[in-house]
């Protein structure tokens, strides 16, 4: 059973389909996730999908600079000499 | 978008190869102190970094492919040529614990007992569940063959079940293995034999996880209308990966499993 080009009309036939499968019956988002990225706002791909993108990078960018300034501590410990018991 | 008047891909700026790059650090040093201070916190951080950098890169390469349109064919061809190459290079990865597994066993040294397996080892039968890993992976390489098949003649439902049974194979085959792993009467700290055993089929292993991540990450994609009949490169590049992963068990089960036993 061939969907493509199908789009517009999926709406109302959706609810009476006798569709086996366990997964929802999921809309195509595709085209709204298109206008969205395609929007000519000057935004980097990796923050234009909205807030959550801001809020995960800065999570990642806060770990890389914490961890940097971390491993260059455990530089500094190992390179002092040890302590005799 | 009248912006470029050519069809290759000028990516935007990402922090993602650094925050790789630092990740790779962090996982490096935090292994010696952990080695050397019993520390695990930095290791475990670079891994999460690892993580966060994974994911983040390659939900970008899916808005840039299938929400920007950036993958036009001569960037497909370049992506192609990408995936193939990263798969040879995991070839001659695994080349080297091959060559391993026969210098050792080819000749048997007197502290072997002159013979391989070595005197003392008790190796697994590969006729049983070595032979139903086999069968297991074997028939995921047809599943998802048939997945691809669906993609292409537009059979959603299709594509979703048989892409959905190749994973539960791939989860199938690291179950029977972890067992198998469990119930060995060798370890790793057995000499040689198992040195070879559990490092070679150790990677692989890892590398089965890896393919089903993989495939896992084409299912939900899949589920969310990204593949079209014509393009699908994502599905394609798993599917690749999977067979190497097949291929590589094939060449363990009559090297290591069978020949070796």
């Amino acid at each position: 059973m061939c969907l493509c080009g199908t789009k517009a009309k999926k709406l109302p036939v959706l609810a009476s389909r006798a569709f086996s499968s366990s997964a929802r019956q999921l809309k195509n988002k595709v085209p709204e996730a298109q206008k969205l990225f395609q929007e000519d706002n000057g935004l980097p791909v990796h923050i234009k999908g909205g807030t959550g993108d801001m809020m995960l990078y800065r999570a990642t960018m806060t770990l890389t600079i914490a961890g940097t300034c971390y491993s260059l501590y455990w530089l500094l410990m190992a390179s002092m000499p040890q302590k005799k018991a | 978008m009248a912006h470029q008047a050519h069809a290759y891909h000028m990516v935007d700026p990402s922090p993602w190869p650094l925050t790789g790059a630092i990740a790779a650090l962090l996982m490096t040093s935090g292994l010696a102190v952990w080695f050397h201070f019993h520390s695990t916190t930095l290791m475990i951080l670079g891994t999460i970094l690892l993580l966060l950098t994974m994911f983040q890169w390659w939900r970008d390469v899916v808005r840039e492919g299938t929400f920007q349109g950036h993958h036009t064919p001569p960037v497909q061809k370049g992506l192609r040529y990408g995936m193939i190459l990263f798969i040879t290079s995991e070839v001659f990865f695994f080349l080297g614990f091959f060559w391993a597994f026969y210098h050792s066993s080819l000749a048997p040294t007197p502290e072997l007992g002159g013979c391989w397996p070595p005197t003392g080892i008790t190796t697994l039968d590969p006729f049983e569940v070595p032979l139903l890993n086999t069968a297991v992976l074997l028939a995921s390489g047809v599943t998802v063959t048939w997945a691809h098949h669906s993609i292409m003649e537009g059979e959603r439902k299709q594509a979703i079940q048989s892409l959905t049974l190749t994973i539960a194979l791939g989860f199938y085959f690291t179950f029977l293995q972890a067992m198998e792993y469990y119930e060995a009467p060798f370890t790793i700290a057995d000499g040689v034999y198992g040195s070879t055993f559990f490092v070679a089929t150790g990677f692989h292993g890892l590398h089965v996880i890896i393919g089903s991540m993989f495939l896992a990450v084409c299912l939900l994609r899949q589920i969310h209308f990204h593949f079209t009949s014509e393009h699908h490169f994502g599905f394609e590049a798993a599917a690749w990966y999977w067979h190497f992963v097949d291929v590589v068990w094939l060449f363990l089960y009559i090297s290591i499993y069978w020949w070796g036993s």
